[in-house]
């Protein structure tokens, strides 16, 4: 409960210090300037979905009769240029994705100041400042806005919501630097920073019934990405390490470390009508010096391959595979339910998920969308959703309707 | 008809003096031209940089001058041409580019115009405005961008 409230605070903080810097720096400008102003732009999006499951509860209780509508993200941002090489925005973030509706509240999803401050015909290179999105696979930045997303859920193996406040954003600075080479551009994003620890880790590690919190240590991520003709082929490589230390008042646990190392190869290939795309993620995570938890060392591995067929101009269609284990060296989860004498099924350490999704967007700001997964594992089921893992049905499905807008 | 226009066309372009030049050179024309505000000073500007400026992850000219990009609706002829002919990309991945830059923080979405009448305006009375328009649209007012 401190951590989220210390957050909450250090979020308000943030954020009136960011309206702070866009309001300074709008100021003397905008009496000498009018052309400042006119770089102002603010966008939002709304979205709101229905979600009905034969078994097990996905954001919210959706195995009931009427499905469950706790699934909604509203965002609003605005971005300014107040000097042609600097750029300031922010953007607000109420989420929320079943849970009682506390983490509802609007949050700083990211605020940040870029200065490029190279830029010609062969190179930009600049430096941003502030809290950053993570450049993770190719959907973590905007990982929150359905209309850049290909499907209502993105493939939950890799862009699970188990420990997302990790993956989406750094309080630091971060350097790009893109390449025009004679094929296509290289692109290179590099930051350090504290990343976002917040109660879902803890969560998930089981560490929220003791009395003590998870502070974020220093953490650094990268991403390596290569268009070749124009974006026909894409591909990217990202890698992460994410440091926390916990701080236990007494005993039980003990002080100790936590370690996440993850790394993400990405591959896309573009046509007009279809696009293919494929991601394989293995993360590495580490527990080390509990006293009251014996050390952890694990190599999660997830990947997908999906296809994304573009038809009447403002429809899609999509179908997907995507596969999660938790442990590579135990892919049945049999030896984990056994050291859990059985309390844990074997079904919760792996998931494998097949997707069939339709996209309608009849104006630009408005879309509709529907889709069917069939899951076999419960790896990435939220465990808020469903506390008594034993209670879950290895084999469901779930049905999921969504709608959205955006200015 | 056709002649009378594209000499038209070519008498506005030598009013214009050597900035047009690279116009000039243009064999093609019905090729969609990369336009800017008169009074940026690059004539010339690469696919590539042209591709990152219109994805908007390139913010300034090449001499340092803000950018103001500008851009007709996804659906529109014009755009789909200009898209794939010049910058061998589809909208649809314009689009999605400029989506992950305006909800991640990184960038901010280009201008949009209703037709080629209104681009020709913000072309030729904003400063370092950047566009496309048809040969037919063309005045004295707008400066073509050669791109190599």
């Amino acid at each position: 409960m401190l951590v989220s409230k210390s957050f909450r605070w250090s979020d308000l903080r943030s954020t009136s210090a960011m309206v702070g810097l866009l309001a300074l720096s709008v100021v003397p400008h905008a009496r000498s300037d009018q052309g400042v102003l006119d770089t102002l732009q603010v966008h939002g999006f709304l979205s709101q979905a229905l979600i009905i499951t034969d078994d097990n509860n996905f954001f919210g209780p959706s195995s009931e009769d009427d499905g469950s509508l706790k699934f909604t993200e509203i965002g609003a941002n605005a971005s300014l240029r107040p000097h042609e090489n600097v750029l300031l925005a922010a953007q607000v973030l109420s989420r929320r994705a079943g849970g009682d509706g506390k983490e509802a509240s609007p949050t700083l999803d990211y605020g940040l100041l870029d200065y490029q401050m190279l830029s010609d015909q062969q190179r930009t290179f600049g430096v941003q400042l502030g809290r950053v999105k993570n450049p993770f696979g190719f959907y973590n930045q905007t990982r929150d806005v359905a209309f850049t997303r290909p499907s209502i859920l993105l493939p939950q193996s890799i862009y699970f919501d188990r420990t997302r406040s990790l993956a989406l954003a750094g309080d630091g600075i971060t350097l790009y630097h893109e390449e025009r080479l004679d094929t296509g551009a290289l692109r290179l994003q590099a930051g350090v920073g504290q990343a976002r620890v917040e109660d879902d880790v803890e969560r998930t590690l089981g560490l929220e019934r003791f009395p003590g919190s998870l502070e974020a240590e220093s953490s650094a991520i990268g991403q390596i990405r290569y268009e070749h003709d124009g974006g026909r082929i894409v591909t990217a490589l990202s890698a992460a390490s994410v440091n926390a230390d916990y701080d236990s008042p007494n005993g039980s646990p003990g002080n100790g470390t936590f370690q996440f190392q993850p790394w993400v190869l990405s591959f896309q290939y573009n046509e007009e009508l279809w696009s293919l795309t494929a991601e394989y993620a293995i993360r590495q995570l580490k527990l080390e010096d509990f006293t009251a938890l014996s050390d952890t060392d694990k190599d999660g591995e997830s990947w997908y391959v999906q296809y994304t067929r573009r038809f009447h101009h403002d429809w899609q269609w999509l179908v997907r595979y995507d596969s999660l284990v938790n442990d590579r060296d135990d892919r049945s989860g049999e030896a984990f339910a056994a050291s859990t004498g059985g309390a844990v099924p074997a079904h919760s350490q792996f998931a494998d998920d097949i997707t069939l999704g339709l996209q309608w967007t009849p104006h630009p700001r408005l879309m509709l969308a529907g889709e069917y997964h069939y899951v076999d594992g419960t790896a990435w089921l939220p465990s808020q959703d469903n506390p008594d893992p034993a209670a879950t049905e290895r084999r469901w499905s779930m049905l999921l309707f969504q709608f959205s807008v955006r200015f | 008809m056709r002649r009378l226009s594209r000499l038209t066309v070519m008498a506005l372009m030598l009013l214009a003096g050597p900035l047009s030049a690279g116009a000039a050179n243009a064999v093609d024309a019905s090729r969609i031209l990369l336009v800017a505000h008169p009074g940026v000073d690059t004539h010339q500007l690469k696919r590539d940089t042209t591709r990152a400026i219109f994805a908007m992850r390139q913010r300034t000219w090449p001499d340092g001058q803000a950018v103001r990009v500008y851009v007709l609706d996804n659906h529109h002829p014009v755009h789909t041409r200009f898209a794939k002919e010049q910058l061998s990309v589809y909208p649809h991945q314009l689009q999605l580019a400029w989506d992950r830059m305006v909800f991640s923080g990184t960038g901010q979405a280009p201008n949009r115009v209703r037709d080629q009448a209104e681009m020709r305006e913000r072309i030729a009375t904003t400063p370092g405005a950047l566009g496309y328009l048809e040969r037919e649209y063309l005045d004295a007012r707008i400066q073509v961008i050669s791109m190599e």
